[in-house]
């Protein structure tokens, strides 16, 4: 092992990199004092007081996380999606106990607004313990799977998921159908967004699925704003160096350890924080004795079982571009152990973390991947993370970083949504 | 993106330095790729060459982004009708992470010697090596070429 690892280091940080990690020693070096230490390389962008100086890979390392946010689209797979009755059918299902089995548990009970639509959990709970975190559902119209093994290809595949996981909420289609059909606000909204009312559709299974869509329309709305990290970045777009100074020094210095000699941005790439795949981190994967979480591995089989897919009868997408994904994606012995990459985006909301919620605070998190164990990381895998060995200093810049990824609107609870004619 | 680029690696690197120098207009190493021409319409982004067969590709769309889906269209030459290639698959991988592609590319002919791979997502920017394994008479020849993606 020793000897393909020291040559992945040295091939990994290519040139730029090295300037990048170059720049953020002397970041370090500077400690937490108001005006960082400006690198002296030309290569380095003009100093602002405040500003802390990016070379040109850094530069364009900060401005590919943005421009956020990204624009609003709807699921060519979900007819409801944009639907403005659809949308506030899906709100009120969203908050609805009586969708499960016991009458007592909804997904806001894992997705809290208040709570950056998590639980604050370590590990969820339903109907019964469950053995993952739950990842909020803000922003996730932007993502490509769903869970944390991406056993969803779609918003609305995931919302049918839990409501039929006996451990979850331990609904059944016929249940579900029976609520929505029983209820004149929810009866009216359905019948509005569908053009048909549930109670003129004898199909049980084509009410759950349609209930999932107008949840996934409810779900697509929750993006959040701009943050103080996306000011920089504009600021840094518009070469306006004086706005981009006052973006906190040691949220900066974290910033360049994070696209710089943390490599963070290989995966967590793009505006959403997030490459959207999956990757071995490093967590074991033990769930209980004797019991694994295979995590990626067995999201792939359930995704291909999963009748509710995009390749399967309840896709609206005519064209199957939207089951391309599904259509090539693969089974590999890599994906054993893998688990979805989350976003960052307000992340300093969404304690726990991992997939099984084991660390916290998220200080915690950038010392696993500062004290990395190699032991834990797949052979057999990609070889892509190693030790970031980072200094206290640096482990307080990345989370000052991060934290400066939070909206003001994260916690925010939506105002209840009227369509006309709807009670 | 970035154009793709060329690196010397093993058996690559002449190949790649003969191209160069053909493109020069400078005297080449002996050998001579077999002749490709491509279908009406179509338009190389890149040529590929060993001294037996040619590949000839580009990508829809263009611009290869991280984290989309993106196709193939390629022509092989000899040509299958020549009877000199049996079949096309294409891949790729990230050596530097040691890992490939979450997805399987799926490869049909479409006529006129052209092929269409479908299903190619390049999942993290850094430099991912596109592969074309060309089958002929039981064996496999790849031809490949870089891509830095940003």
């Amino acid at each position: 092992m020793n000897a393909p690892r020291r040559r992945l280091v040295t091939r990994f940080v290519r040139p730029a990199a090295r300037v990048a990690a170059g720049c953020a020693v002397l970041v370090a070096l500077a400690g937490t004092a108001d005006l960082p230490r400006v690198s002296g390389n030309p290569a380095t962008t003009p100093d602002t007081p405040g500003a802390t100086a990016l070379s040109p890979a850094e530069r364009r390392g900060v401005l590919r996380h943005g421009p956020w946010p990204m624009p609003a689209t709807t699921d060519r797979s979900n007819r409801a999606s944009g639907d403005p009755a659809a949308i506030a059918l899906g709100q009120r299902l969203f908050f609805d106990v009586r969708l499960s089995a016991g009458g007592t548990v909804s997904c806001a009970t894992c997705h809290e607004p208040a709570r950056a639509w998590t639980d604050g959990r370590a590990r969820s709970q339903g109907l019964a313990a469950l053995d993952r975190n739950s990842p909020t559902v803000l922003n996730a119209a932007h993502h490509r799977w769903f869970s944390w093994d991406g056993r969803a290809d779609s918003l609305w595949a995931q919302s049918i998921q839990p409501m039929l996981d006996p451990r979850e909420m331990g609904a059944t289609a016929r249940h579900v159908a029976s609520v929505i059909r029983a209820d004149a606000g929810l009866a009216c909204l359905y019948g509005t967004a569908y053009r048909q009312a549930p109670a003129a559709q004898p199909d049980d299974e084509r009410v759950l699925v349609n209930a999932g869509k107008a949840i996934a329309a409810f779900v697509e709305r929750l993006d959040t704003g701009k943050t103080p990290f996306d000011a920089y970045r504009d600021a840094l777009a518009r070469g306006d160096h004086a706005a981009a100074a006052a973006y906190p020094t040691d949220a900066q210095r974290g910033l360049a350890i994070f696209v710089g000699k943390g490599n963070c941005s290989l995966c967590h790439f793009g505006p959403a924080f997030t490459n959207g795949e999956f990757h071995d981190v490093g967590i074991p994967f033990l769930v209980a004795p004797g019991r694994v979480d295979s995590g990626r591995h067995d999201g792939i089989r359930r995704l291909q079982a999963n009748r509710f897919n995009l390749l399967g009868p309840y896709s609206d997408d005519v064209s199957g571009t939207t089951a391309t994904k599904t259509r090539h994606v693969e089974q590999q012995q890599a994906t054993f152990g893998q688990f979805k990459t989350p976003s960052l985006r307000n992340v300093a909301l969404t304690a726990p973390y991992m997939h099984d919620g084991r660390l916290a605070p998220l200080r915690d998190v950038v010392r696993h991947y500062s004290d990395l164990d190699m032991d834990r990381i797949h052979t057999h895998g990609e070889q892509l993370l190693r030790p970031l060995k980072l200094s206290e200093a640096e482990v307080d810049a990345v989370v000052a970083f991060l934290e400066s990824l939070t909206s003001p609107d994260a916690t925010a609870t939506p105002a209840p949504r009227s369509v006309p004619g709807c009670p | 993106m970035r154009p793709p680029r060329r690196r010397g690696r093993r058996a690559l690197a002449s190949l790649a330095v003969a191209a160069s120098l053909a493109a020069a207009g400078l005297p080449t190493i002996a050998y001579s790729a077999p002749p490709c021409e491509t279908p009406r319409g179509f338009s190389a982004q890149k040529r590929l060459e060993s001294p037996d067969a040619v590949v000839l590709y580009r990508t829809i769309p263009p611009a290869i982004e991280v984290g989309q889906h993106f196709a193939v269209e390629a022509v092989v030459c000899p040509t299958p009708s020549d009877g000199a290639a049996s079949g096309l698959r294409v891949d790729a991988r990230m050596p530097e992470h040691r890992h490939g592609m979450n997805y399987r590319a799926r490869v049909v002919k479409k006529g006129d010697g052209l092929y269409l791979a479908e299903g190619l997502l390049f999942h993290m920017p850094g430099l991912w090596q596109l592969m074309f394994d060309v089958e002929r008479g039981g064996r496999t020849e790849r031809l490949m070429t870089d891509i830095d993606l940003e």
